[in-house]
């Protein structure tokens, strides 16, 4: 009987859904992850390695690994891809400049072969600040536009202001129940 | 084709497998694979491949998970150093854990993690752990520091760590007292430099600490405060008054180091009723050390030997706890042995003596001969005992044991030098046992003991004939013994038999022997007695000074080092730590490079030809063996620069010889020569370039090999610049001399190994000559 219950609540999504946060350093990614985590805005520090924190959100639980952005670092995100189910990549809609490098750092994700399958939500960042780029100019920038084999969105985000984060895993969330099915 | 297989990865295998339970979901199946990876590490299998698998577990709420990761880390990071760099802000995370046990773990892990990349991330946590409410990771990040300095030396005086330590001394805690003291210590010790500066008060707040720590804490403690120098006398006092309950301590550890404290404090009190009466306190605690194991005891011996010798009235009249017991260890009754030497007097030399007889009737060979000569040195120190000592040699001469008559015979030739014609009598006795002689010490003393007295020994000349029948055979010291002794024979009884035995010997001596020491004796002797025999007799019978007795004694300025690493592997060796211990050398290395460095700074920024500077750092005085270099810093300067302008001169150093040429194939013509100036060796060369277009850059390791002046560079770096493709550059390397490096074997020949950074030059080997006129 134990045994069936929980077989049926694993079938149910009680599962875990590995979701790695990735984007350039000081793109917000550790602010979001806690925002997601706790509610509220925690100071922090660049991120020399990684944080992993579980989200549960609409039932179902997120186990969510960020990254740290450091040009240093990003060689290692290789090491965190398999098994992935979704990755969450964070822009700074008011970095410009580097948003060539985030296009770059973006492609290469999606030529990994690990993460063939993985959903990509994509946060358009630090919308509260004056001068960010709209949601459709990053989507721009990105290269976005030109995916068309993959589940892919991209949201106006303030992880501030906590705007927008929560719109995004609602459209994650049911990405990965429609692929669970 | 077929073969390919194997080289492609497997996914089978234990490794495989790991992983995958790693990655699983749930939790007790992580905890158990990491468990499983810990047990495989400490049979020795290399899971390092699981790096980044394990790194991933380490944030996590399980304690004990959490120990299992970092334990991890401490074993791999090294391999995966870049890796590493994932779990910083683990760390970062887990030294403001809201548990301090976490945080102290956090702490103590990081200091273990000697990895370059990550050291520097890691200073932020250190930084605010050092300043942590809780004790406990105050104490943890204090010896975190003195880890770190190992690692990166500039990372600790930049971010200003001593100054924090330092403040950790005035700790509420004892135990964080006791580890920043520890590690300002450690400190001091690698970096060659003061950095513990002890005043009363500092020294003051440590002795509070001391009665309330752990007992390796009050070690700590105590070792360094032995380094305070007490201001006067009463300073002195007070700082024994403190230390003086501790000699009641159960760890001996404890009571040597509290003895040392005490013996250096006590050289400050001028009251000398104060002084013994202090004196006397130290005895108990010695005594008692010696109711240890043996193991113990032999190191207690060992110290006690260093304490005597700098305050013999400590324990002059304990002599009798130094008794051996009959089932003491061979290497504690050597000790006891020894000590017992230094301890006895006129007025316990009665019972030594009964003591010493009755060793030399044990079945330890070599307990045995040492109680001997332990015989033969009270003989001949004390006056008085002398003809008791001679009367127990005699009667162990009478038990006939082939070792004890050779060692018998042995003392007593000294003690007829210390006391000429007064036992001449028992000769007697002595030549009876000629035949079984059979050791070569033995044999030359009763030899010089025959020639010596030949006019009171009837049949001196058949003695002496017996044993010139193996004159060939024997060993030099004997068959000089016998030469003197035959020569001291004739001209004592200038008769036929003796003369023929002259003969004899000084034929052979001159044609059929090798030995230059015997050849050369022979011909002298040959001149002697054939030009004026009665000079012969005045230089051949000459009165000999009288020996005094005093045992093998420590050098004082060792003694006095000695007697501040009491308690450490040092007094036991009864070497100085810096000989065996191959990090303080380094340090001194290390402070000489510091040094160089600030000569460097002070020159305005001027082209430099030489590189490195010699300094006699402060702290070479700690490491005795070291540097035997002069100079205090203006003459070096002035020095520095008597070099420098030569140097400058001969841009194409036209005069050097080649050393590594063109033939060699490597683009690089070396020339070099070992010149000297200003007191101080120094080896020039001359880098040429023969490339057409990649110039040789430095800095350049140098390393010499062992050589007969002892020299070494006296740094190991050489810093050059760039030289262009077709240039030549001139480079002086200062040479320090080193006693220990001293290699007489080595010929008149430097060989030096020269590193270049370019990967293509690599390591250049060549031998420069050392010419006579070098010699300092």
């Amino acid at each position: 009987m134990g045994l069936w219950v929980s077989k049926l609540l694993s079938l149910f999504g009680d599962k875990e859904a590995r979701i790695l946060v990735l984007g350039l350093d000081n793109a917000g990614k550790t602010t979001i992850l806690y925002r997601l985590h706790v509610g509220e805005v925690v100071q922090t520090i660049p991120t020399i390695g990684f944080n992993v924190e579980t989200v549960t959100y609409k039932n179902i639980k997120f186990q969510v690994w960020d990254l740290g952005g450091q040009t240093s670092i990003r060689p290692y995100w290789r090491c965190y891809y398999p098994n992935t189910q979704a990755i969450i990549y964070v822009v700074d809609s008011c970095d410009v400049d580097r948003l060539p490098t985030s296009r770059d750092e973006f492609a290469a994700i999606l030529e990994e072969e690990e993460l063939r399958e993985a959903a990509i939500l994509v946060y358009a960042n630090k919308q509260d600040l004056p001068g960010a780029l709209s949601d459709a100019q990053v989507a721009e920038g990105l290269g976005l536009t030109s995916i068309k084999s993959r589940d892919w969105s991209i949201f106006k985000t303030s992880a501030i202001k906590g705007e927008g984060l929560f719109e995004g895993l609602d459209w994650l969330s049911n990405t990965l129940k429609t692929k669970r099915r | 084709m077929a073969d390919a297989k194997y080289f492609s990865t497997t996914k089978k295998g234990e490794i495989h497998e790991l992983k995958l339970e790693l990655n699983a979901v749930d939790k007790s199946k992580k905890k158990d694979a990491v468990k499983k990876v810990i047990a495989a590490m400490t049979v020795g299998k290399d899971v390092s491949p699981l790096f980044p698998d394990v790194i991933n577990q380490m944030q996590t709420d399980d304690m004990e998970l959490k120990k299992l990761v970092y334990l991890y880390l401490i074993n791999y990071a090294k391999t995966q150093p870049d890796l590493a760099i994932m779990a910083v802000n683990t760390f970062v995370k887990d030294s403001q854990d809201p548990n301090p046990l976490i945080r102290a773990l956090a702490v103590r892990t990081m200091g273990c993690i000697r990895v370059d990349k990550i050291t520097e991330y890691l200073c932020d946590p250190l930084h605010r752990c050092l300043k942590d409410e809780d004790p406990y990771v105050r104490k943890t990040a204090a010896v975190c520091v003195a880890k770190l300095y190992d690692i990166s030396a500039e990372l600790v005086e930049d971010r200003g760590f001593l100054d924090m330590l330092k403040d950790l001394l005035g700790d509420a805690n004892p135990m964080v007292v006791a580890n920043a003291v520890a590690a300002l210590s450690e400190i001091q010790e690698l970096g060659g430099k003061p950095v513990l500066d002890l005043t009363l008060g500092t020294v003051s707040k440590l002795l509070r600490a001391l009665n309330e720590c752990t007992e390796w804490g009050q070690v700590f403690i105590l070792d360094s405060v032995v380094n305070y120098m007490p201001a006067d006398a009463k300073d002195a006092e007070a700082v024994v008054e403190r230390v003086l309950p501790r000699l009641q301590h159960a760890n001996a550890a404890v009571v040597l180091s509290a003895i040392k404290v005490i013996l250096r404090n006590i050289q400050y009190i001028g009251d000398e009723s104060v002084r013994t009466a202090l004196l006397r306190k130290l005895a108990p605690p010695l005594v008692t050390l010696l109711g240890s194991e043996p193991e113990l005891q032999y190191v207690a011996l060992r110290n006690i030997s260093i304490i005597i010798q700098a305050q013999p009235s400590v324990l002059a009249n304990d002599v009798k706890v130094f008794f051996c017991k009959y089932n003491d260890p061979s290497y504690v009754k050597m000790e006891k042995l020894d000590i017992m030497m230094r301890l006895v007097n006129e007025r316990n030399i009665d019972q030594v003596l009964l003591e010493f007889k009755e060793y030399a009737t044990e079945v330890d060979v070599d307990f045995v001969r040492k109680a001997v000569r332990a015989i033969g040195f009270c003989a001949i120190s004390i006056q008085s005992a002398a003809e008791r000592c001679i009367n127990v040699l005699l009667e162990l001469i009478q038990t006939k044991v082939n070792y004890v008559v050779q060692e018998s015979i042995i003392v007593i030739k000294d003690i007829f030098r210390r006391y000429p014609n007064r036992y001449e009598s028992i000769i007697g006795t002595l030549c009876d046992s000629l035949e079984s002689l059979d050791e070569p010490e033995a044999k030359a003393s009763m030899v010089w003991i025959i020639g010596e007295y030949s006019e009171r020994i009837d049949n001196a000349d058949e003695l002496l004939e017996q044993f010139l029948e193996t004159f060939p055979e024997e060993t030099a010291a004997v068959q000089l013994a016998l030469m003197t002794a035959t020569v001291k024979l004739f001209l004592k009884k200038p008769m036929e038999k003796p003369q023929q035995l002259i003969q004899l010997v000084l034929t052979y001596a001159t044609q059929e022997t090798d030995n230059p020491d015997l050849r050369d004796r022979a011909y002298i002797y040959w001149r002697l007695l054939s030009t004026d025999p009665e000079a012969a007799k005045d230089v051949v019978l000459a009165e000999k000074p009288t020996i005094s007795g005093a045992q093998d004694s420590t050098d004082p300025a060792l003694l006095e080092e000695l007697l501040r690493e009491l308690g450490t592997l040092a007094s036991v060796y009864h070497k100085p730590a810096a000989s065996f211990v191959s990090k303080m050398r380094l340090a001194v290395h290390r402070a000489d490079d510091l040094a160089a460095a600030a000569v460097r700074g002070s020159q305005n920024g001027e082209p430099e030809m030489t590189s490195v500077v010699v300094v006699e750092a402060s702290q070479a005085g700690s490491a005795p063996t070291a540097i035997a270099a002069p100079a205090a810093m203006p003459d070096l300067l002035g020095d520095l620069l008597d070099v420098r302008a030569p140097a400058g001169a001969m841009s194409a150093a036209p005069d050097l010889p080649v050393v590594f040429g063109e033939d060699k194939g490597k683009g690089v013509v070396l020339r070099a020569a070992l010149t000297h100036a200003a007191d101080a060796y120094i080896l020039q060369m001359s880098v040429c370039n023969l490339s057409m277009d990649v110039p040789i850059e430095g800095p350049l390791l140098i390393q010499f090999n062992r050589n007969a002046l002892g020299l070494a560079p006296a740094s190991q770096s050489v810093s050059l610049d760039a030289v262009l493709p077709g240039a030549t550059a001139v480079v002086c390397v200062p040479l320090v001399q080193r006693q220990e490096l001293v290699a007489p074997d080595q010929g008149q020949v430097l060989q030096v190994a020269l590193k270049f950074p370019r990967a293509d030059v690599g390591v250049l080997y060549f031998a420069s000559p050392i010419a006579s006129n070098v010699h300092l």
